[in-house]
């Protein structure tokens, strides 16, 4: 039947969402916790459903659909994910760099500290990138994207910034979760540190092991307000890669530059911002001793899509389709002929 | 009423409507983002990753012979590889013979040239989203809008010529000469700017701006191209890159890539860089009732030299 086309596969939850690539996007799709079925008196979503947009006013909203649940007996409970008790559901999503359609979540904090956190009333998850906005005392930073980590529901942490030298903590501000990848990978990045070292160390805004390795290049633009002019413009390669820390050690020698700092919240709006790195090519080379290569990976130093659309995206987690750790999960999309 | 005379009420017209010979024109976004990126082709059968190197120039430190004999000490040549992947991309319209049988417009032929137009589309929101991705952007701060970045301004062009003009960036459009004609100035060799149409009010209010209007000559110029300022001619197209809640506000903030020759690369699969094709019934359905159309094509992008294209990141004012 040339209209249908259905697909499946299953995996082993490891608590966090999941993404399920749909080439021929997909009009249905339905879940089910293989693991939590079996089980007799579970508090867990079992099985779930997603209608697409073909559905009109049926179809489901943005982190949501239709939950099969068992709250400690083996009665099925069955009703939506923004139900209480809410929990994360389906996202569909066709465009990519993807904003989520969310009001904006309110910070109440940001400490002056190495590295800052974040407080906030939040459901992310680790590793999730959030732009920061509206952040009185911390102007220098608004509209900046950063990776979040030691997350839980009433704040994170921000390793990719060392805050220590601002001179006041953030008292408000806004945040939305974006994607964590951009349309095009290799992508630009923003410096939040540069090192004076004989071999400058860059810290970013989030983890920049996912998009560069050792022997890319990479081009500087900083702007005066940062201090040191001396690397705008500059293309260095990469010689290590710090995913623990966010930085990137590059063969330019800093010691002799101006320091780098953010400029004062006070000169926003009218100091420039950001300063920011941008992927340059390789310098690749063999070592003939140690026969390493370096300066190429295939799935990052090419110039490639950075996330595949259309994508269904499941929400890890008890009450959520792509289940708890270890939870077994089918899943199956369909397409309909009309 | 009954009047005894036959009219439209009691006859009716045995067609109740009647086609317009004359189809509407189908909607298309400005096509901007190809232009400007060089060309390049990728053969077939050797992997799908083109890459492109650049010897980067020799350092002019030093040189001079001391007459001791001694030779200069040698230097490593420095080669920059750029690499892009190539993918594809594709469409397809499945049609019912009733369809062809019952509608009054040849639709397999209009609907392959909208297969076609959506090949072109497609094609310019790739290049699109590469320029939005991985280039580095600098916030507009001369604008009066009070946000970060601001509305764009003569002096951030300027700042972005200064960075083009110090990284050794060659314009890419030439002069366009002065006439003896009211209301013109001569436009000078240009570097290109990238804009969405949200921002054009505020272009037009860009100290120094001239409108397309005034330029000299009007020949060759691309509908698309909105005015001049400084050293960029500005192109627009409603589909240009916007970052939505990303200002110091949560404004929504506009990229514009602005760049000279060689900044980008457009790969093209040799043979595969638009295909439009046809199935017919008795291939797509089981009682030869459907066919098919498709459109697909082959793409690689990749920024060549970050040196020679940065941009502006700005939000709206008016």
């Amino acid at each position: 039947m040339p209209f249908t086309i259905l697909t499946g596969d299953t995996f082993t939850s490891t608590g966090v969402g999941v993404r399920i690539n749909l080439p021929s996007s997909a009009d249905y799709v339905k879940f089910w916790n293989v693991t939590q079925l079996g089980t007799a008196s579970p508090t867990a979503c079992v099985a779930s459903e997603w209608f697409g947009p073909k559905f009109g006013a049926g179809a489901s909203a943005a982190n949501d659909g239709l939950r099969w649940r068992k709250a400690g007996s083996s009665a099925i409970l069955i009703d939506k994910f923004s139900t209480a008790t809410a929990s994360d559901g389906f996202t569909y999503v066709t465009v990519n760099p993807y904003v989520e359609a969310q009001a904006a979540n309110a910070i109440t904090a940001i400490t002056a500290a190495s590295p800052a956190v974040v407080s906030q009333t939040n459901t992310y998850s680790e590793n999730d990138i959030v732009r920061i906005y509206n952040t009185t005392g911390m102007l220098q930073i608004a509209g900046m994207p950063f990776q979040i980590s030691t997350v839980s529901g009433a704040g994170y942490s921000l390793i990719g910034l060392r805050a220590a030298g601002f001179a006041a903590p953030a008292t408000a501000g806004n945040t939305r979760r974006i994607s964590k990848y951009a349309a095009v990978d290799p992508e630009m990045l923003y410096i939040t540190e540069i090192t004076k070292a004989t071999q400058a160390v860059v810290r970013t805004s989030v983890d920049p092991s996912a998009y560069y390795v050792v022997g890319n290049k990479i081009h500087f633009s900083i702007p005066s307000s940062f201090g040191m002019v001396e690397m705008n413009q500059l293309t260095g390669t990469i010689l290590a890669v710090s995913s623990t820390n966010y930085t990137l050690t590059v063969d330019i020698d800093s010691s002799a530059f101006t320091t780098f700092a953010f400029p004062a919240s006070t000169s926003s709006p009218t100091a420039q911002l950001f300063a920011t790195l941008a992927p340059a090519g390789s310098k690749t080379a063999f070592d003939p001793l140690t026969l390493v290569q370096t300066g190429y990976e295939f799935q990052k130093t090419p110039f490639h899509t950075g996330q595949f659309t259309p994508f269904l995206f499941a929400a890890g987690g008890t009450n959520s389709p792509a289940g708890s750790n270890a939870d077994v999960i089918n899943w199956i999309a369909y397409k309909l002929e009309n | 009423m009954a009047t005894g005379i036959t009219n439209i009420n009691n006859m009716a017209p045995e067609l109740p409507l009647q086609f317009s010979e004359d189809l509407l024109s189908t909607p298309m976004f400005n096509l901007i983002h190809s232009f400007g990126a060089d060309k390049h082709y990728a053969e077939a059968h050797i992997g799908k990753t083109t890459r492109m190197s650049r010897y980067e120039r020799l350092s002019t430190d030093g040189g001079q012979l001391d007459g001791s004999g001694i030779d200069p000490a040698p230097e490593v040549v420095v080669r920059s590889d750029i690499d892009a992947t190539m993918e594809i991309y594709a469409k397809t319209v499945v049609i019912n013979e009733q369809v062809t049988l019952y509608e009054n417009d040849k639709v397999l032929t209009k609907f392959t040239a909208l297969l076609g137009q959506w090949l072109r589309e497609k094609e310019d929101l790739l290049m699109r989203d590469l320029y939005a991705s991985s280039v580095s952007y600098i916030n507009a701060v001369g604008g009066a809008n009070g946000d970060q970045p601001s509305d764009i301004s003569r002096a951030d062009v300027n700042n972005i010529e200064r960075i083009l003009l110090g990284n050794d960036a060659r314009t890419m459009l030439a002069l366009n000469e002065a006439m003896d004609k009211f209301g013109t100035a001569p436009v000078r060799d240009a570097f290109i700017a990238l804009a969405s149409t949200d921002i054009t009010p505020d272009l037009q209010n860009v100290q120094g701006v001239l409108l397309k209007n005034a330029y000299p000559h009007q020949d060759g110029l691309r509908p698309e191209e909105y005015c001049s300022v400084s050293r960029f001619r500005f192109f627009v197209s409603s589909k240009a890159a916007k970052l939505p809640g990303a200002s110091m506000t949560g404004a929504t903030v506009y990229t514009i890539p602005m760049f000279g020759l060689e900044a980008a690369a457009k790969i093209d699969q040799n043979n595969y860089s638009a295909v439009l094709g046809y199935r017919p019934p008795y291939v797509v359905s089981s009682v030869a009732q459907n066919s098919q159309l498709y459109a697909k094509f082959a793409i690689a992008r990749a920024i060549t030299n970050q040196n020679w294209i940065s941009g502006l990141n700005v939000t709206q004012r008016l």
